[in-house]
């Protein structure tokens, strides 16, 4: 329902903690109960992830339980 | 979802009517997250629980670069504005309840009849959430409360900062009730707390019994629903009994009343509800 709002609030999130650094995957946890549809959630993603330092990252979405939505973990690229 | 209605967009300003002084303030000029300058000195201590999240986050090495776990909330911001709106709700005794439901399912009409029957016994006021025009709350000033329009243009929903803007204008009293009428709208509002004491769902006898299967979140996030134009039911084929059992296969736990806002048949049971939940 909120997925392009929601997508939004997540690479603000990346982008605040990344610190300038290239992130190549972000993993989500997402309970059945979290009224979120992660296919839209994947098709806003990369959308929104174009000119940040989350460009072409992939998005990893692992299951969990009741309501839980959040970003679990993220990776940067190797420093060049 | 909202990537058709635009909420969250950074286009989409919110605007709060003072209905006494009819007074609009732009609270924000797009999603809370793209703040403006304004309102980041606002909420300028929103920012303060993010400087101490620097260097010790927690990280390993990955094969390239490195892993930081986050764990963090998607919601975080609301819900630590929600969170910091039901403290100063507590401190002062105002119960606060967040009224959902489809658009024309009466919650105005519930609150107009509200007021007026409690008008010598309990101070109302109300925060009404529109995507346009200032109607609602027209209509709750001249019922005789207090009432504070917000517009959220393109925004489906009311979410926490709005509301701590407008308690500062609306300021209840001790002991009153605030009652925080969301944009109709059966979706959006089920994910986003506002620091309410519990979100209430009205449902009318013209809308249908199965409801509450079509919109599961938003009736199992209420502990109270409302049947409403109880009036009407005889004549549109309402099935009383298949609609009680379709809110209880999605909300086991809800209280469940039955009335008409406009007849005012069963409004007692929701006055006493509404006493017992002030002073509980």
């Amino acid at each position: 329902m909120h997925e392009l709002g929601l997508t939004k609030n997540i690479i603000a999130i990346i982008t605040e903690h990344a610190k300038g650094c290239r992130v190549k995957r972000v993993s989500l946890s997402v309970g059945p109960q979290a009224c979120v549809e992660t296919r839209a959630l994947e098709f806003c993603f990369d959308i929104v992830a174009a000119g940040t330092v989350a460009e072409n990252a992939t998005l990893e979405i692992l299951p969990a339980s009741g309501d839980t939505f959040l970003i679990k973990e993220f990776e940067t690229e190797e420093a060049a | 979802m909202c990537g058709t209605c635009g909420c969250s967009d950074t286009a989409n300003a919110v605007k709060i009517t003072d209905l006494s002084t009819g007074a609009t303030q732009t609270v924000r000029e797009g999603s809370i997250l793209n703040a403006s300058r304004a309102e980041q000195d606002h909420h300028a201590h929103d920012e303060e629980h993010h400087h101490h999240e620097g260097d010790d986050q927690p990280h390993r090495h990955g094969p390239g670069g490195e892993i930081i776990s986050l764990e963090t909330a998607i919601l975080q911001k609301n819900d630590q504005i929600a969170e910091r709106n039901r403290g100063w709700f507590e401190g002062r005794g105002v119960l606060a309840l967040n009224l959902v439901s489809s658009p024309g399912a009466g919650k105005t009409t519930l609150l107009e009849a509200t007021i007026k029957a409690l008008e010598n016994d309990i101070k109302i006021s109300v925060i009404e959430g529109d995507q346009m025009t200032t109607n609602d709350a027209e209509r709750i000033r001249d019922a005789g409360a207090n009432a504070v329009q917000i517009n959220t243009g393109a925004g489906c929903h009311l979410e926490a900062d709005m509301i701590s803007d407008a308690v500062k204008t609306l300021d209840p009293v001790a002991g009153s009730v605030l009652f925080i009428e969301n944009v109709g709208n059966l979706v959006c509002p089920a994910m986003f707390d506002l620091g309410e004491r519990m979100k209430i769902a009205i449902i009318s006898t013209t809308e249908g019994e199965d409801k509450p299967l079509k919109y599961p979140h938003m009736f199992r996030a209420s502990e109270l629903v409302i049947i409403n134009k109880m009036d009407l039911a005889p004549h549109v084929d309402f099935d009383e009994k298949a609609c009680l059992e379709n809110i209880k296969s999605v909300n086991p736990n809800a209280d469940i009343l039955l009335l008409s806002a406009k007849s005012k048949d069963g409004i007692d049971q929701w006055l006493s509800y509404l006493k017992n939940q002030l002073s509980s």
